[in-house]
């Protein structure tokens, strides 16, 4: 059977685009890839055999317009669409407008995207199928030994528009916010309350239907590490099911896609908990679209999943049984974002200063050096995918993964993700979806300082990065001295605090460590166990190095004149820069401030005094 | 040779310790950074230190104590410092209160003359009583003594090559007047003080009670007199601050080697073996030579004339140089190829460098009346007028005329060194005992004396151990008459660094003095 389309336009960006595309030309496909203003440079464009600019930078009007997108389909001659994940790929409604524009859409059926798309009617048909699904309420009669309880956007995926109320009083806020949430991300305010279950685990089943009616799963995932709903790290196979509840996630999820006839890939999301009654599993919803964590399933079951949806689109019969699908080691991926872990996980946006990924395992990006990441769409820069005979294996070489990535210029969660993936509760597979959300992982949220090691790191690069660029005889850094012991390198740097390291190292030290780096004359950033840190060869003409103290504790009149305001007393405490007085002198109003933050020991002069210059006018003590 | 380097690395450990422990202590529990971490710390870091005079008054001022006044109470060498090479001179507070002894006026003084020739900024850590009152007689007075430091200052100021103090202790009297005489200067707040007579002498002189930091301390001359330029928090500041006005200087001046450096075939070290101790047994210099230059290679001049002295080209780093290598004692003919080579160099503009090992000129009724008086006036000559950099390794024995012929000190070789094997006379103990027994003994004939055989031996034996004595690589290097001993295995690198400082400086036109034909 001659195939349907040989062309596939990619609905998307970034590394979902990129990954597609090279899936597309391994299946001989020709590849188009859509772009908006702020993507015109992105290496997807020119990876791809056709490009076509979509609009401006804002999604509206580039990836989420299904009139854009169908035009651009429409120039490009593609043949079929594929919508990646996220933006408009489980809009039925752009399922439809493909197929009714007389191309393939790849991936599931609108009418089934209308089905599980909403959480309402998804958990409806879950109930039928025989999957296990929690207690739920209606919004005006939620019984006070409910809570807690969780309300969601009955519209949507992901973790827009969810609110965990604990105390009756507070469902009226939780709902009016995610009400708000709801309508603004999915035009659609209908929600819904169920009991929420604390210290679950995000697990969930990756399940393929084709054109045929043949369902089969690809084992599980457990995508357990979360914050606000945010999937971080995800693994597979889930840890600690008993292969009970394994077998039933599997079954009933397949169950589920006969059900309603799912084509393409699919994936079913429970979340498991430990109840008196042992091991219990809730249904949360289904994804009808390729999961970003789908790496983790292909690593362990050896397969393409992507190629599998080109397979399924075209019309041919799912390439294996579900007795030849098999599962062997364990997979682990790392989501890096554009974000501070530390403040919040403020989405981060700016230049792309220089980025190195790890070799040697699967890396999902298509962020480059001089790249500018702009806060119009997922804050996601890509994904680190290991695996490993077992569990611990694949943490460690994570662990050694994330310590080879460096992403310099814009604020990640590498570092942190290094730490949580290190953090004996990670190893020890404790980490609930709640967990990062909760008091139990605040010394993981507390913005760790500059360790001693990456100081020295930065000292030693610093000492010896123009090394090439110098001659050998005075150039050298080998520290020699005629007829002695090579003299120590003392190198002071300043961190983001303003606190001073001075590392002392030996000539034969500054071997190069492999560290990840960018330096310069004059400032070192250093990516140490993936937490970039920014170090600086202190100015010494800047005020001096002490804090403070190469500036006078006396606050002087600069010049003689009239005092026309003072603003402190004797005992106030200051903060540097805060106004303490202002003198008027040659018809200038002249503001005296404080040298550095301390406490005013003196008061020299009275509003309206004459002072002449160099007069004492605050003296401040230092902190 | 390998025992004599290990005793040159014991003694040179000795010294760089600085003064005594308690001075070191007390030093230090100032919050004060010994003088040899402030100069690591201005030098760019992991910069090599081409230190001289370590060993200066060595064996001087202390009677059976060697180490009295270690590296004579000042530390001076050449390093980088903000990507430009300096000189700095570092007053060591530890030994004596810093102050100037007759070799640390010579020190300091050599110091400005390297940074003359070569053009190299001067930075001074200054912390110095000024003169050692006890020998002002041979500190204060003449031409060559205190004053001398600040008329070069005012000199090489005037030539544009900048001078820069750094004011880190008390500096009183002379050691006042460097800062003042400098170009820009640092002072350290609550530590460093500049006065001309301090608070005792302004009491006796004047009545004035005063405390130190009042009369001349760091606030004092930041604001109020201006005879600083900058007031640093700690040693620490005071040394970046250094470092900040050097990075204001304009470019290194000094080039980068013209030519890909190649090490030698012959590992450095191997020298120890090659190289007999006693200077009486002959080697081939060539095998020296072997394990200085670049890949070994020496393009040699003349290989089959005057054999006794081995001249050629060859490069030390990527710098081209050309070498004059005794290898036996100096003939007419080799004294007549010297000169030619030596002539030769300063029309290619090729820096030479001597390879002493000379026990003098040939003697004799032959060789005087064949005139080799004139013919070593000849390699005189041209050393003496030569106008390309110089550099002179005294490598065995230095006696004689062929000290002279070999760019001695009085020839003003941009560095010289010695290997601690070296030796430096007239001439040879042995000799001079024989010479003064000769002398005395015709005197005793011509009185018809009688002088026994134990007698004359009783008679030479002290003056041998003189000769020796004062012969010795120590012995000069404690009284300045060369840079410093080097371990021979640094030959190479040491000689390529005065090259590359000899590059900042163009070289003038040759211009030689009349030779005797």
């Amino acid at each position: 059977m001659p195939s349907p389309f040989s062309s596939v336009l990619v609905a998307n960006r970034g590394e979902i685009a990129r990954r597609v595309i090279l899936a597309c030309r391994e299946a001989g496909l020709r590849s188009i890839a859509v772009y908006s203003d702020a993507d015109a440079d992105a290496p997807y464009v020119r990876l791809a055999d056709d490009a076509v600019h979509l609009g401006p930078t804002p999604a509206s009007e580039s990836y989420l317009s299904i009139e854009r997108l169908l035009a651009a389909a429409a120039e490009s001659g593609a043949e079929a669409v594929h919508p990646g994940y996220g933006f408009l790929s489980e809009r039925s409604a752009f399922a439809r407008a493909v197929v009714d524009a007389g191309l393939v859409f790849i991936g599931p059926t609108a009418d089934v995207m209308d089905a599980m798309g909403r959480k309402d009617r998804a958990r409806a048909i879950a109930e039928r199928a025989g999957v296990p699904v929690t207690p739920q309420f209606e919004i005006g009669s939620v019984p006070d030994d409910a809570y807690p309880v969780l309300v969601k956007a009955a519209a949507g995926g992901g973790g827009k528009g969810m609110r965990i109320v604990r105390e009756a009083s507070g469902l009226a806020d939780a709902i009016e916010a995610a009400g708000r949430e709801a309508a603004s991300a999915f035009g659609d305010d209908t929600l819904l309350v169920e009991t929420y279950v604390e210290a679950g685990r995000h697990v969930e089943v990756q399940v393929f239907g084709d054109t045929a009616g043949t369902v089969v799963h690809l084992f599980e995932r457990d995508c357990s590490v979360q914050r606000r709903h945010q999937k971080v790290v995800e693994e597979a196979p889930a840890v600690g099911l008993t292969d009970e509840l394994r077998r039933t996630l599997h079954e009933s999820s397949v169950a589920l896609c006969r059900e309603v006839g799912y084509t393409g890939a699919g994936t079913v999301e429970f979340l498991v908990a430990d109840t008196p009654d042992g091991q219990r599993a809730y249904f949360l919803e289904m994804n009808t679209r390729l999961q970003v964590e789908h790496p983790v399933t292909e690593e362990i079951t050896g397969l393409d999943l992507v190629q599998w949806q080109l397979r399924v689109a075209a019309g041919e019969p799912l390439p294996l049984t579900q007795d030849q699908i098999v599962a062997t080691g364990h997979a682990m991926e790392v989501r890096v974002y554009a974000e501070d872990p530390y403040a919040g996980f403020l989405p981060q946006a700016g230049h792309v200063d220089a980025v190195a990924w790890p070799e040697g395992v699967r890396v999902e990006t298509d962020l480059t050096a001089d790249a500018v990441v702009s806060t119009a769409y997922d804050p996601m820069l890509g994904k680190i995918v290991v695996r490993g005979d077992d569990r611990e294996s694949a943490r460690l070489a994570m662990v050694s993964a994330l310590d080879d990535t460096g992403v310099f210029g814009i604020t990640t969660n590498v570092g942190f993700v290094r730490r949580l993936v290190a953090s004996a509760e990670f190893a020890e597979g404790r980490i609930h979806t709640a967990w990062l959300d909760g008091d139990a992982s605040a010394d993981l949220l507390a913005a760790p300082s500059v360790p001693e090691a990456a100081v020295r790191a930065a000292a030693r690069l610093w000492s010896t990065y123009d090394l090439d660029e110098r001659d050998h005889v005075f150039g050298s850094v080998d520290g020699w001295r005629s007829g002695g012991e090579p003299a120590p390198l003392s190198i002071v740097l300043t961190d983001e605090s303003g606190h001073r390291w001075t590392s002392r190292l030996r000539p034969d030290e500054l071997a190069d460590g492999g560290e990840l780096a960018v330096v310069d004359r004059d400032a070192v950033t250093i990516a140490w166990e993936g937490q970039v840190w920014a170090l600086e060869l202190p100015d010494p003409m800047r005020g001096g190095h002490r804090r403070g103290a190469a500036t006078d504790a006396d606050v002087v009149s600069p010049m003689p004149g009239t005092v026309l305001r003072v603003d402190v007393a004797e005992g106030e405490s200051v903060e540097l820069g805060q106004h303490l007085g202002v003198v008027e002198a040659m018809k200038m109003e002249l503001p005296l401030t404080a040298p550095y933050d301390g406490t005013v020991s003196f008061v020299g002069a009275a509003v309206g005094d004459q002072v002449p210059i160099k007069h004492v006018l605050f003296t401040v003590d230092p902190l | 040779m390998r025992e004599l380097v290990d005793q040159l690395r014991e003694r040179l450990a000795i010294v760089r310790q600085g003064g005594s422990e308690a001075a070191r202590t007390r030093h230090l529990a100032r919050g004060k950074l010994l003088p040899r971490d402030r100069v690591d710390r201005l030098l760019d870091p992991g910069s090599p230190f081409l230190e001289i005079g370590a060993l200066a008054a060595y064996g001087m001022y202390g009677g059976d104590d060697d180490y009295a006044v270690p590296s004579a109470g000042v530390i001076a060498g050449i390093g980088r410092v903000s990507g430009r090479e300096c000189v700095v001179v570092a007053n060591d507070a530890t030994v004596k209160g810093g102050t100037y002894f007759p070799m640390t006026v010579k020190k300091h003084l050599r110091a400005q003359t390297i940074a003359r020739e070569n053009h190299l900024p001067c930075l001074y850590l200054v912390e110095s009583g000024g003169a050692f009152l006890p020998m002002q007689d041979e500190v204060f007075p003449d031409r060559e003594h205190f004053g001398r430091i600040f008329f070069n200052q005012a000199q090489m100021s005037a030539m544009r090559i900048p001078q820069v103090a750094a004011v880190m202790g008390s500096s009183t009297a002379g050691g006042a007047y460097v800062p003042a005489m400098s170009d820009e200067t640092v002072i350290v707040k609550e530590q460093g003080t500049i006065f001309l007579a301090g608070p005792p002498l302004v009491k006796a002189a004047t009545g004035e009670v005063v405390t130190a930091e009042a009369l001349g301390g760091g606030d004092v001359h930041a604001r109020t007199s201006g005879v600083v330029d900058h007031l640093a928090d700690d040693d620490e500041h005071a040394l970046q601050i250094v470092r900040s006005i050097v990075g204001t200087f304009e470019r290194p001046t000094s080039e980068p080697p013209p030519h890909e450096p190649v090490p030698p075939r012959e590992d450095p070290e191997t020298l120890y073996d090659v190289v007999p101790v006693d200077g009486r047994r002959p080697y081939d210099v060539r095998e020296v030579i072997r394990r200085v230059v670049d890949d070994s290679r020496l393009h040699e001049f003349k290989p089959l004339y005057g054999e006794t002295l081995v001249c050629g080209f060859a490069r030390i780093e990527g710098y081209p140089v050309a070498i004059v290598a005794n290898n036996g004692i100096l003939f007419s003919e080799s004294a007549l190829k010297g000169a030619h080579f030596v002539e030769l160099a300063n029309q290619r503009g090729v820096p030479l460098v001597f390879l002493q090992n000379i026990t003098g000129f040939m003697v004799g009724q032959e060789y005087e009346n064949r005139g080799i008086a004139k013919d070593g006036a000849k390699l005189v000559t041209a050393v003496a007028s030569s106008v390309v950099p110089k550099f002179t390794v005294v490598i065995g024995g230095s006696y004689g005329a062929g000290n002279y012929g070999m760019c001695g000190r009085s020839y003003d070789p941009r560095f010289l060194w010695m290997w601690p094997n070296a030796k430096i006379s007239v001439m040879g103990g042995e000799q001079a005992a024989a010479v003064l027994a000769t002398v005395r003994r015709d005197g005793m004939d011509q009185r018809g004396e009688e002088w026994s055989a134990e007698d004359e031996a009783a008679f030479r034996a002290p003056i041998r151990e003189q000769f020796d004595d004062q012969g010795s690589a120590y012995y000069s290097s404690a009284r300045l008459w060369d840079d410093g001993i080097i371990d021979p295995a640094d030959t190479r690198r040491v000689l390529a660094m005065g090259l590359q400082l000899a590059t900042a400086v163009p070289t003038p036109e040759p211009r030689f003095g009349l030779f005797r034909m």
